[in-house]
Order: C-alpha cells, then sequence, then structure tokens
C-alpha cells in the first residue's frame, strides 16, 4: 500500500491544468467533518479539452484500475468520457474519478454547489459544498451514506453559526 | 461516545455527534484539515499493517 498523498495528487491535477470538484469524504473533512477517508474522489469534466488534459497527469501519477492492479489497466479517453465511475490506484493512493455523482450530476451541473478553497498559495481546489453532499448522500440512501449522514448534518449546523 | 455530560465539559447532538470535534475541525484551515486527514489514515494504515503482520 503506499503512503496516502492527498495533497499529492490534488496538487498533480491542479497543476496539470485538470477542472475537477473534490467531492466524497476528503471534502465533507475539508467542510469541517470529522471523519476518515482513504481515497480522494473527484468529479472530473468530461469536454474533450480536460481529458486531454487529465491523460497525462494519470499517467505521472501511475494511475491504473483498482480491481485487477497486477494487470496495470491504465484508463484511456474512452472511460474518461463517461458517466461512470473509475476506481484508480496511483502511487499516492486511491484516486477515484467520478464521470457523475447522484442522479446523474456532472461536473458542470456542480460546479453552482461548489467553493473554492486555499489550501497554499499555489494550490486552489474546487470542493462540492456540504449542502449538495448531504442531500447527494440522502439521494443515495446506502447504509453507508446513511451511516455519515448524522455528522455531516451537525457540521453543516455549526458552520452555519460562524 | 455520549455519557453524561452534567458536568458541562462534553457537548453531543441528540444524536450523539461530539460537537466539540466537529468546532475543533472548523477552527483550523483547509490546509490543516486535509493534512491531518493524510496523516490520521496513514496511521490507521500504518497500524494495520503492523498488526497484519503480527
Amino acid at each position: 500500500m503506499p503512503e496516502l498523498r492527498y495533497t499529492a495528487t490534488l496538487r498533480a491535477l491542479s497543476t496539470g491544468g485538470v477542472d475537477f470538484i473534490l467531492v466524497g469524504g476528503l471534502a465533507a473533512v475539508l467542510s469541517g467533518a470529522p471523519i476518515n477517508t482513504f481515497d480522494v474522489d473527484v468529479v472530473h469534466s468530461r469536454e474533450p479539452g480536460n481529458i486531454h488534459r487529465l491523460l497525462p497527469v494519470l499517467d505521472a501519477l501511475d494511475a491504473v484500475f483498482r480491481i485487477q492492479p497486477e494487470r496495470r489497466l491504465k484508463p484511456n479517453a474512452s472511460h474518461l468520457s463517461s458517466s461512470g465511475h473509475l476506481n484508480l490506484i496511483t502511487r499516492h493512493g486511491p484516486l477515484d474519478l467520478l464521470g457523475t455523482i447522484g442522479q446523474g450530476l456532472g461536473y458542470q451541473d456542480l460546479i453552482p454547489h461548489s467553493v473554492e478553497l486555499h489550501i497554499s498559495e499555489e494550490l486552489r481546489i474546487r470542493v462540492l459544498d456540504l449542502e449538495t453532499l448531504i442531500m447527494i448522500k440522502e439521494e443515495l440512501g446506502g447504509e453507508k451514506d446513511r451511516a455519515v449522514l448524522p455528522i455531516l448534518r451537525r457540521t453543516l449546523e455549526e458552520q452555519r453559526k460562524r | 461516545m455520549p455519557t453524561d455530560d452534567q458536568t458541562g465539559l462534553t457537548d453531543y447532538s441528540p444524536d450523539g455527534v461530539d460537537l466539540t470535534l466537529i468546532r475543533w475541525l472548523l477552527s483550523l484551515t483547509p490546509a490543516e484539515r486535509l493534512n491531518l486527514a493524510e496523516l490520521s489514515a496513514n496511521e490507521i494504515l500504518a497500524i494495520r499493517e503492523l498488526n497484519a503482520r503480527a
């Protein structure tokens, strides 16, 4: 198992000029939710230009499909154009590239529901807001999603008090 | 774990969420939260690996 390096993954995507929104557990943590997560989930723009920029970044990250890492199957432009989920493993840990989330929401749909966060002087990333994260988890209604909802809802309440 | 908070030294929501932990995390910058997530995930994985070897 490689050492997890979330910042390095996000920096690689950002410096590669990739349009993406951070979602999932790490987005929740960045919004202040005290949960643990072991992967980076992003919704990427499926515009051809963005896929063109994303491919070399994935190559530099040694990204291959997680399901059979020994086969070293690399994602291609066709995979990245799909609305499905690509579960990858990289030199910095697991990375999930999501064409859409919830009820078919893609990058453009989610932009109005995201905020830009400054991680450092040179690293700014778009992160899905907590309201939308909660709404999507409520819609999905899976056991794993329901389990984390009380923490996300309370975090949103505390966030609003500030 | 919610316990007797009659002393006022804890603050749990009715559904058992530790609000002091949320407030503490909200007091950090996004970069600090990201760093904490990275560190804690790596610590957990290291402990799992050590125990798998034992």
